[in-house]
This record gives structure tokens, sequence and C-alpha cells, in this order.
């Protein structure tokens, strides 16, 4: 019961959040100068029947929203207008049909463009959280194991480094390493072998991606390092854990047994924290490595002032971090039985 | 009254901030942090005086001087427009700092002054503000502010303002759970009893135990702020007329320094960040242990080994006892001239010191003291559970023909729970909270009785816990479920469920109320009787012990003070703390005598008298007392007193 | 007659809301936290409140402080209705109603001096402003408390002290306003045996020498046995029995009671008694039973019991009881 109420009460809370962020979003590229629909028109790359279209697809004639013709807060419009035929309504009817736009640099829709890329990230983000969370681990428990001895403060100050380096300046320094060893200079593979065997492929990727990946590793594993060192710590100081030893388990049974799975709750809630800064380092390494992902996408949107591309993006960013984060909220609360019991 | 003579005279006073300063002059990572940002902060500063030329003019640039290696006129090299890095790196350090320090100013006041008032008001306007600081917290900040920046117009100060309006969410958390935390304390309550408003409250309590959590979050966001700001100018979004060390990287970047192979124009703004950033983090970190010590010692650190020391010299005089058959029954337990140190950074602290006892089947021995008495110390010491700063100076335990102080880790394991078991506070932290009851049962059981007969392992352990008056649905539940009373109980069960021949239970119900602490005990009698357990137990209440125990060990200072069958101890006790002690315990049987309390504090065992333990507080005290320590008497009837006076009532 | 006593407590009820009423939560749960008690208090006379915890004694003493509000009922203060006093009111009572509570360590603001401590009622109640006076107030109420010589204590911070002398630091800053009654909330109970009494009878002399009532409250009967001359025992938000200190102790007469009193240890192997152990657990006091609300753990229980609920009846003039068996 408790537990049904607290899943319903953690995704209703992610429906709300996905809803103000669109409302951020629409709100946020009509108030500042750099309106898609607008400045589409006003693009000199633009032809003359695209404006047209562009017009139709966002109502620019239409109003706002009930009660604002324009985003001018003095000059108020009519409130009796029919909330179907606002901007806003439009705005949000284009998002179900999953349309963003077209892009201003490439004239094709904004949805394909990201589609394609959406899973290129979640290629280098997953590889790169997967190897950060298991070394940042191996490496916390060593060091809280380990606590006082050398291990433990090299293992810290290592992790106090690894925290402090900007990704992409690791990014650069690796990629400049790697251009002088023979690694490939960037992008996903190399131009020209999409007609090569599967296999040549695959290789060819997965020699792109060490060093975005390895990056992205160093960056992140500090932090998990960090958390999960101080995390057992905590645990291991615990009345319990003497239980345990007293009980006569062995330090390998206590640690398997009685820590790991409390230490781990920290650790779930900072890859949930993190997930916002995931996508920082993400756009980072890619924007260095010229990986053509998401946060790819937002640096050349960025330089080409490509707006609809850049809107796009950011949304589907935000709801991917807002759902990650309700999964993260929902294994916290299978890992900890006292959450949904208040 | 005598109490006050006999209390500790005030030492210099030593003002909070004080202390902080001696700590925070130990605690190496703060100072190097703190000297690492002094230094960046100098540097930024007296750039104009510093640096060797001036980066904003092109003044003397010839064609051939874009991207030099470093050489005695430009050190740190040259850059894609051919001016010196290291004058770039100086101006930058002001840019990228000017940005930290007045995002992260902004931040930290929103973020304090949300946390402060959601936590301390509570109700709607923190369900509100803590909401909003959640919609905060998971939109992603980065693309956020790239989105608004790459919208506005990129100039320093409408980085500062987004950055700093972005930033607050983690701080507004902690402040707030901070004050929550300082709210719920009794001194707030108190405030308010005397009749302080909200705003006392918040300027005297609330802001002084928030500020230094406030301050270490303020120099993370801080760091935060300078990576954010590199970040944006990285990828073309910083003000183009301030050279941060950002823009530094982002045109030496995009403008051929890699191909050109000019490490220099990369390697360096990037190393300004990381010094930055590194010494933020470092006085950050440094701060937090300063201010928020933990042990870093725990459960699974290696102990330190036992050591044998002949007892020889003068404190150590009293000579080898062996407390004289008490019972019919036979021998179990056979403790002899413990004592256990306790080595901190090479000081030593004798926390228990040549305590002999020897525990028979079936016996119920009580172990008697204050806080600090060394009680659990010794109980810990038997089970070799001390932690690791604790060493058993001397001594032997005998049980079962082995002696435990001289076993490996491994053999003492395996006679844990079997042999002798314990029973922890269970109101406490003794139950792991992420396992069911029923699992961390069958987990004893299982590692000692391997070959349990797999059907009956869950017979088992509904058996045990019906045992102790748990019904066996209770079985899967976890210990948050429980109520304090029943979690003790399911610590009963489970020091049971390997039936030991010993069990120890550390003061099993403190904490617990009058009727719940009634039941445990007479379930403990119970227990005792009907599975022939003998049971050492550790607590400071007189009462109790009366109503249950066969024998007494009364402990004070780390010294056997008086040990003898129940009754000795309280019709005829010779020690004189025993007799305070029994004058300063209520007896409603008793009720027109007037309580008396023993004058002065038990010592401390890193500062112990130089005679008697007790000397200090005693009434009866002589010359002799404050210079030798007494030595434990054998009178009749196996009556040991650890006192002067009996000698000399010989 | 109303001038005889220093509180007068009539029906006093204080309920919590269980849970916050929310979209899926029936906002009608009430913690009973205390339900209808009626307690006078002489000038001078000091109380005893016993129960176990979940009884109400906290809440009832928070309610009496004016720090939670009454639900239902009246309290009278030296003749005064204070029950619903306005903010400004009540800070003027609160000069005359001082509370000391059970754990010094934690109700002592580490980062104040003992002095700031003791002279921040003054500061907060704009009481004796010219500094010679408040010190000379602040230093009577720490040598009162038996810090002696003050001097040696007020420049030191809680964290240099000891238990006992912090509790009496506690008990210093709420003489210095000069209260008539003081709420004592389990002020010993953190404390070593062996200094316990040393605080019982500061307490019982300073209610000698200044004439201050107190109402002490304890799960602890055994304590207070020497100094209270009353006692008032509670179970689920409610007196059940009331009656001088002799006469609950020699003859108790609610089933409670006497079980109560027979789990108090005695330090005396030789008198070892039959203890009277009740069952289970005290009931959640939001699904109060009906009839008699003791009588699911009640020994002697009858049918009765579980229909009507007592209400207390006098035994003596000055002993009260709620037992249905009391009437025979």
């Amino acid at each position: 019961m408790s537990r049904y109420r607290f899943l319903l009460k953690k995704i209703a809370w992610s429906v709300f959040t996905i809803f103000f962020v669109l409302i951020l979003n629409f709100f946020l590229f009509r108030v500042l100068p750099g309106d898609p629909a607008r400045a589409g028109v006003k693009d000199p790359r633009m032809k003359k029947e695209a404006v047209e279209a562009i017009r139709v697809r966002f109502g620019l004639d239409k109003p706002v929203i009930n009660c604002f013709q324009s985003l001018n807060p003095i000059e108020l419009g009519d409130c009796a207008v029919n909330p179907f035929d606002t901007q806003f309504f439009i705005y949000l009817r284009n998002l179900t049909r999953g349309e963003f736009g077209i892009s201003f640099h490439t004239n094709r829709p904004v949805s394909d463009v990201l589609l394609e890329r959406l899973w290129n990230t979640i290629l280098l983000i997953g590889a790169g959280q997967i190897l950060s969370i298991i070394v940042g681990i191996a490496f916390g428990v060593f060091a809280a194991w380990k606590a006082r001895t050398t291990i433990d403060y090299s293992a810290l100050i290592t992790g106090l480094v690894a925290w402090s380096l900007p990704t992409f300046w690791l990014g650069i320094i690796l990629l400049f390493w790697g251009s002088n060893n023979g690694f490939p200079i960037g992008g996903k593979a190399t131009p020209g072998t999409s007609s090569y065997p599967f296999l040549y492929q695959a290789g060819d990727v997965f020699k792109h991606m060490l060093l975005p990946t390895l990056t992205y590793t160093i960056v992140f594993m500090g932090e998990y390092m960090l958390v999960m060192r101080s995390s057992l710590l905590d645990v291991l100081a615990e009345d319990y854990i003497l239980t345990a030893k007293a009980k006569g388990l062995s330090t390998f049974q206590i640690l398997k047994d009685h820590a790991l799975k409390n230490a781990m709750l920290p650790i779930v809630t900072i890859i949930a924290i993190n997930l916002g800064f995931t996508v920082a380092g993400a756009i980072q390494i890619e924007a260095v490595f010229s990986w053509p992902g998401l946060g790819g996408a937002i640096f050349e949107a960025v330089n080409r002032r490509d707006y609809p591309v850049l809107q796009g993006a950011f949304l589907l960013i935000a709801v991917s971090v807002i759902i990650a984060n309700l999964i993260a909220d929902l294994t916290y609360s299978y890992l900890d039985p006292r959450v949904h019991s208040e | 009254m005598a109490v006050q003579e006999l209390e500790l005279k005030p030492a210099v006073p030593s003002s909070p901030l004080l202390g902080f300063w001696n700590t925070f002059k130990k605690n190496r990572m703060a100072v190097v942090g703190l000297v690492m940002l002094v230094v960046i902060v100098f540097i930024a500063v007296f750039a104009d005086a510093l640096a060797p030329y001036d980066p904003k003019s092109y003044e003397g640039i010839q064609s051939g001087d874009v991207y030099n290696a470093p050489s005695a006129a430009h050190w740190f090299g040259t850059d894609d427009a051919g001016k010196d890095v290291l004058s770039s790196f100086m101006y930058g350090a002001r840019i990228s700092l000017i940005v930290g320090f007045f995002a992260a100013f902004i931040s930290i006041f929103i973020g304090g002054l949300f946390g402060i008032v959601a936590g301390f008001f509570g109700g709607r306007v923190e369900n509100f503000l803590m909401r909003f600081t959640d919609l905060m917290l998971v939109i992603p900040d980065l693309p956020l502010i790239v989105v608004i920046v790459a919208l506005t117009r990129p100039n320093l100060l409408n980085i500062i303002f987004v950055i700093g309006l972005l930033g607050w969410t983690t701080t507004a958390r902690i402040v707030r759970s901070q004050t929550l935390a300082v709210k719920s304390r009794k001194f707030v309550l108190r405030a308010r009893a005397i009749g302080a408003g909200n705003w006392h409250i918040i300027a005297n309590h609330i802001l002084p135990l928030v500020m230094p959590i406030l301050v270490v979050n303020a120099i993370l966001v801080i760091s935060l702020a300078i990576l954010s700001e590199s970040t944006l100018s990285f990828l073309g979004l910083g003000d183009p007329t301030a050279i941060s060390w950002g823009q530094m990287l982002n045109f030496a970047f995009g403008r051929g320094a890699m191909s050109a192979g000019a490490w220099w124009a990369l390697v360096v703004p990037g190393f300004g960040i990381v010094w930055v950033v590194l010494g933020l983090t470092l006085l950050g970190n440094g701060l937090e242990q300063v201010l928020n010590p933990r042990l870093e010692a725990h459960h699974l650190m290696p102990g330190r080994p036992t050591v044998q020391t002949e007892p020889v010299g003068d404190e150590s005089a009293s000579v080898e006892h062996k407390p004289t058959k008490r019972k019919e029954s036979p021998l179990l337990l056979d403790v002899r001239n413990l004592s256990v140190n306790y080595v901190n950074e090479g000081v030593v602290a004798k926390a228990v010191q040549n305590v002999s006892f020897q525990l028979h089947e079936g016996e119920l021995m009580g172990l008697v003291g204050e806080s600090g008495c060394g009680k659990t110390t010794l109980m810990m010491a038997l089970l070799r559970l001390l932690p690791a700063a604790g060493e058993i100076a001397n001594g032997h335990v005998y049980y079962g023909g082995r002696d435990l102080a001289m076993l490996t880790e491994e053999e003492m394991a395996d006679l844990r729970w079997k042999g002798i078991s314990i029973i922890f506070q269970g109101a406490m932290n003794a139950l792991n909270p992420v396992r069911t009851v029923g699992d961390q049962i069958r987990e004893a059981i299982s590692k000692h009785i391997p070959n349990y007969p797999p059907g009956t392992l869950e017979e088992r352990v509904v058996e045990l816990l019906e045992l102790v008056g748990i019904a066996a649905e209770h079985k899967d539940h976890f210990p948050h479920q429980y109520s304090g009373g029943m979690r003790q109980r399911v610590m009963i069960a489970m020091a049971l469920s390997c039936n030991p021949q010993i069990v120890i239970a550390d003061e099993p119900t403190t904490a617990l109320d009058v009727m719940i602490q009634a039941q445990i005990l007479e379930l403990l009698d119970n227990l005792r009787r009907k599975l022939g357990l003998a049971i050492i137990f550790v607590t400071h209440d007189l009462g109790v012990v009366a109503e249950m125990c066969d024998s007494v060990l009364v402990m004070y200072g780390g010294v056997t003070a008086e040990y003898a069958d129940v009754d000795t101890i309280y019709n005829a006790p010779l020690h004189p703390y025993t007799q305070e002690l029994l004058k300063a315990f209520p007896d409603l049987s008793k009720p027109e005598r007037k309580l008396t309390s023993i004058p002065g504090y038990p010592p401390k065992l890193n500062e112990l008298p130089p005679g008697c333990r007790f000397a200090p507080r005693c009434p009866q005290a002589f010359a002799r007392c404050s210079v030798e320590l007494p030595k434990l008497h054998e009178l009749a009837d196996a009556h040991f007193v650890s006192c002067h006076l009996v000698e000399n009532g010989k | 007659m109303a001038q005889d006593y220093i509180l007068e407590v009539r029906y006093l009820k204080k309920y919590f809301q269980a849970g916050r009423p929310g979209w899926f939560s029936r906002g009608d749960l009430f913690v009973h936290a205390v339900d209808d008690v009626d307690l006078q208090l002489k000038r001078g006379e000091v109380i005893a409140l016993v129960g176990e915890s979940g009884c109400g004694k906290s809440t009832l003493s928070l309610t009496l402080m004016g720090l939670e509000e009454a639900t239902e009922g009246t309290i009278l203060f030296e003749g005064r209705d204070i029950t619903h006093a306005s903010p400004k009111e009540r800070k003027e009572i609160r000069q005359r109603i001082q509370m000391v509570f059970q754990d010094p360590y934690e109700s002592l603001n580490p980062t104040q001096t003992i002095e700031e401590i003791v002279s921040e009622p003054l500061h907060v109640h704009g009481l004796a402003t010219n500094p010679e006076e408040r010190n000379d107030r602040v230093r009577r109420a720490l040598e009162d408390s038996g810090l002696k010589p003050a001097e040696d204590y007020l420049h030191r911070f809680p964290h240099q002290l000891s238990g006992g002398q912090r509790q009496r630091v506690v008990i210093a800053s709420a003489l210095v306003l000069e209260p008539h009654l003081l709420l004592a909330d389990e002020p010993v109970s953190m404390l070593d045996v062996s200094i316990r009494a040393e605080i019982i009878n500061l307490l019982a002399d300073l209610r000698q020498k200044r004439n201050i009532s107190v109402i002490f409250i304890t799960h602890d009967l055994g304590t207070v046995g020497y100094f209270a001359d009353r006692v008032a025992v509670m179970y689920l938000g409610r007196i059940v029995e009331i009656g001088t200190m002799g006469e609950v102790l020699k003859d108790p007469q609610h089933p409670y009671t006497k079980a109560l009193l027979s789990v108090i240890p005695v330090p005396n192997p030789r008198l070892r008694r039959k203890r009277i152990i009740l069952q289970g657990e005290t009931p959640n006091p939001i699904d109060l039973p009906k009839g008699c609300r003791f009588h699911p753990r009640c020994p002697v229980a009858i049918e009765a019991c579980k229909l009507s609920d007592p209400p207390l009846q006098k035994v003596s003039d000055t002993h009260s009881a709620a037992c249905l068996l009391l009437v025979r």
C-alpha cells in the first residue's frame, strides 16, 4: 500500500516536473531574443516558403497564451480566446507529435537530427557511467577498508584531483596526447568506412570511443570514489557492523552482507543528483572529441545560432534527466526499506 | 556544599574560534588548500604589477610570434595571437575568480535564505520552497545555462547572474537539513521556553550553527562556479572582452594549438583552473573535517595485538589472585589480571587494569559502574572486539581450556556467538536496517552450524523468536518496523541462536521504559534458568543488579573496587565507593532516607589520579590514598576489595 | 479558593493530527496525547508526573508552557486564564513559568558562553538593562544553582563542563527570571547515578528557599520518591491516579500504579519481590481502547472495564484513582 503510494507520488512528481520544463522551455525561447520561431523568420538562410511554413507551424499570428497577445506584460490580450488556438497550445501539440521544428543549419527536422544523436550520447554516457561507477566504487571500498593507511590517503588525493579537473580540459590533454600516439582525432568513425564489414566498423567505433570514455571515467570516478569511501567509513563505524563481527562473521562476509548495501545508498543518491553533471560532462567531451551526440549538437547549435536544435536538445536532455532521476529514486526505495514507510 | 571544591578548576577559557584554529592548523589538507588559494588570489590582485606584458595590447608583436615555444622572454610561450601566455594567465585568474566569487555569492545568498526559511518555518512555506528546489535540482544546469547565455548577450555580468541564479539548489538543501537538525535540538526549545521570538532564535541559535556548513558549502560552490564559467567560455559563450582561462582554452583549441603542437597554450590555462578548484576543494574538505570531525576508525580495522607484560612496578603491584570457587557448578570463564589500554597518537590511556573474575555455569554476574569506568571495554576485550586503538595490555581470559587473549582473529571468530555471545543495546543501531530480522538471525546460525538441516533452519528462527515472545509473522519485517522493546528481544533471540554458554548483556535495558525494562529482565532471568546460561549483566542500575544477580563486580576508574556475592555487596559493602553509590541510589523501601550524591565526577581515563582512583571523591580518604593504588585484598567468602582501609582494619 | 493554587488545569486536551492530510490519507486521525487532565498545584508544592513514554507527560508540560496550543480545556496560572494567551501575554507569563530539560548535553547552545546562556532570558525580556544589575542577577542565579564562585564559570563554554554542571547551568538560566513555577522534564535521567541526587537536592533547596512550585516529570518513581509532595500517574494521556507521595507509594489503588511500583528495582537482594509485569506495550494513542483505556493490559480487568471509562474517584481527600474496581 504505502509502497504503491510512494511510487505513484514519485511518478506524479516527475510528470509535473516535465510539464514545468515544457513551460520553461516555451517561455525561455519566447522571452529571450532568440525565439526560434521569430528568429527563424528573420534568418537569412531561410527560403520564403519555409518562413511561411514556420508561421503556420508555430501559429505566430496567434496569441501567445490566453490573456497575452505577446510577451509584453503591459499589453494584455484577450482572455476569451480559444485556449486551443494559442501559440502555447500549438507548441504542446507539436511536441506530442514529435515536431521540434526545422534546423536552420541543415534544414532537416530537428527530431531526426536529435534522435540519431541521442543514441550516440547514450552509448558514451552509458559506457562512461558504468566504468566510472565500477572503478570509483572499487577504489572507494578499498580506501575505506584500509582507512588511515597510505593507500587510503593516496586514493583520497587522487579522488580530489580527479574531481577538480575540468572535463573539457582533460579531454583536450588526452586528445593532444592521443593524436600523437595513433588515436583517432575525433568523431565516431573513420570517414568512408560505412561500407566495411560490421566487425571492422564496431572496432573502429570502439577505437574512437576509447579516449572520450577514458576522460569521462576519470572525471566521474573521483566523486564516486570519495562518496563511497566516506559512506562506507560511516557504515563501518555503525553498531550493526560490531554486531556482525561479534556474530563471528569474517571481514569479507561483513563487507559483502552488511556494509556494501547500506553504503551504496548515498551512491544512488549521488548518481541521481549527478545526472545533470553527467550531461554537462557529455557536452564538453562531445565538443572536444567531435562526438556526434546531443552534447555535440548543443555545442554546434550554439556556435551556429541554430535555435530549433538548441531548444529541442535542451528539452530532450531535461526530460531524459528527469526520467533517469525517477529511476534512481525508485531504485533507492527498493534498496532501503525505510524510505516508503516514512 | 563540598562539591565545588572538588570540581576541576576552569582551564584557560578557550573559545570555539581558538579551538577551531588549533585543529585547522593540524589539518594538512585545509592548510595546503588555503595556501594554494592565497597564491592565486595574490596573482590575480597584483596581475598589473606581476604580468610581464599587457595582454590587451598588440604592441611589439610580430607575425612570427604565433605559438612560440617557452623561452626566456615568454616563460610559458605565446598564444595564437602572439601574446604572452603567462600574462594572459595572470589576468585570466582575475576574471575566473571574479566570476567564481560573485556567482557563488548570489547562489549562497539565495540558497542560504531558502534553506533557513524553509527549515525554520516549515509547513507550507517549506513545502513550496523545497518543491521548487527539487524542481530546479532536476533540470540539468549546464544545458540551461548554455541556452540562457546563448539567447542573451554573453557578457561578464550576465554570466555571473546566470551561474549564480542557477547554482543555489544544493546549498538550499544542505542549509535546510542543517537548520532542521539545529531546530530540533533542545536548546532551541529552551530558547522558546525563555520567551524568545523567531528572529532572536534564528540570529542567536540557528545562524551560528548553520554558518560553518554554509562556509564549507560556499567554498565548493565557488569552485563549481569557476568550472561553469570556464566551460561556458570554452564552449564559446564567454565574454569576448574578458579573457578568462576558459576563453584562452577556447581560442587555443579552436585556433590550431593542437596541430601546432603548442601544448603550453593548452596546459597553462587548464593548470590555472585545476589549481584554483583543487585549492578550494582541499580547503573545503579540510574545513569539513575540522568542523565535523568523525572517527576515522571503524570496526573492521585491524586491532592491536595482545601484549603480555608481567605485572611489575608500582601501579600494577596487585598480585595475581584467583577468586575461590563460589559455586558448585563448573567454571566456565576465568579472567585473570586483564588490562586494556587505548593507544592514541602515542598517548596511552589505561582503560582497564588488572581485573579478574570467574563465571560459573548458570551464574548471573552483575558488572556495575558509572559511564567511563571501563565496564564495556572489559567486555569488548573478552570478545576481542576492542576498537582499533585498544589493546589487551596484560592478562588472560581462559575459556574452554584456551586463552582467548592469545587466539588469532580466525580462531576467535569461530568461537564468538557459539561460545560467548553478546546482547547490545537493541534500541540503538545494533541491527542492520536494510535486512530483515529473520535474515539476521539465520545468518548467525548458518555461519556457525554450516550443516544445519536446511528445512529446519526456518523453524529454528521461528522457535527463537517465539522464545523471546515475538510472533512468527514478524520474521520478515525490518528493524525499523519494531518497537524498541521488540528490537531488544530480537537481539536476545539472535544472541541465543547458536546455543552459547555465556551471554554478555551490555546495558540491555537502558533507554527502555520501566515496564518494558521489567519485561526484558524477566525474559533474561527465565532464559537463564531454562537454558542454564551464564550471563554477565553490564549496567549502572544497582536496583536491577540486586533483583537478579548472584555475584557483583563493581568497577571504578578501570579497576575493581569490590567483587563479591550480591548479598555482601548490598548488605556489607566495604569499599567506600560501593557504600556511597548505594546511598545515592533511591530505595523506595526506605523512603525516609535522604539521598546523598558523591561529590565530584568520575576520573577521565587520560587523567587518572596517581593513587586510588576514588581518593579525590572518597569521604574516608587519607594521605596514603592519594599516592598509592591499593591492592585488591581478598577477604573471607570470596570478597575482594581494593581499599587501604581494609588493610588497616585487619 | 482560587488564590491557593498557582496552577489549575481543567479538562485539558491536546490532540495532534496523525499525519498530514493529503490526497491519499484521511485527515481525521488524532493522537490523543493529553486527554482530559485535571490538576491543581499549590504554591511551593512539588508534584511528580509519572508515566512511561507516550503517556503524554511531556506534551502536557509543553502545553502548560504554551509551547503547544491546547485543543480544549483551560489552564489557570496564578488565577489568570492563560490557555490561549496572545504572544505578548505569553512572553510575560514565561517570566513566571520556566522549564528544565532532560538532556543537559543538548539543551545548551555550544557556541554560547555560560554568561551568555544565563543572561539570555534577561535580554529577551528586556530586564536588568543596566550591566551591573544584569551581572548581579546572573551571578546570583549561578551561585544559587550551586556553581560557586560564578566567576569561574561565566566565560566557559558548555563543552568544558560536566553533565551535572551543565544541568546546573540550565537551572540557573531558568532561575534568572525568578519564576514561580518550574517544569522539570526528566532533569536527571541522563546523569550518572552518583550525581542524580545532587540535582534533586538542589531542586529541593530552591523550592524551600524561593518557594518555587515544581512539576517534576519522570518515568522513574524511584528518583522523586524523596522529594515530591504529591504524585500523579499518567497512562495514555490521562491521570489514572493522584495523591500524596505517601499514599500512592504505600497504598496504590490503580492496577497500573501497582504494577509500576512493583517493577521499580529495590537495591536490596533480600527484598526480591513478586513483580507485576504488564504484557505488551502501551497502545498507540491514535486508536484508544474502548472502555477503560488500561483494560487490555490490566491484570485484574473485568468485563465491565471493556465498556465504561472510569473517572477519577476519591479514595481520601487527597487521593483519587480512576478504576472501576474501586466501587466496592
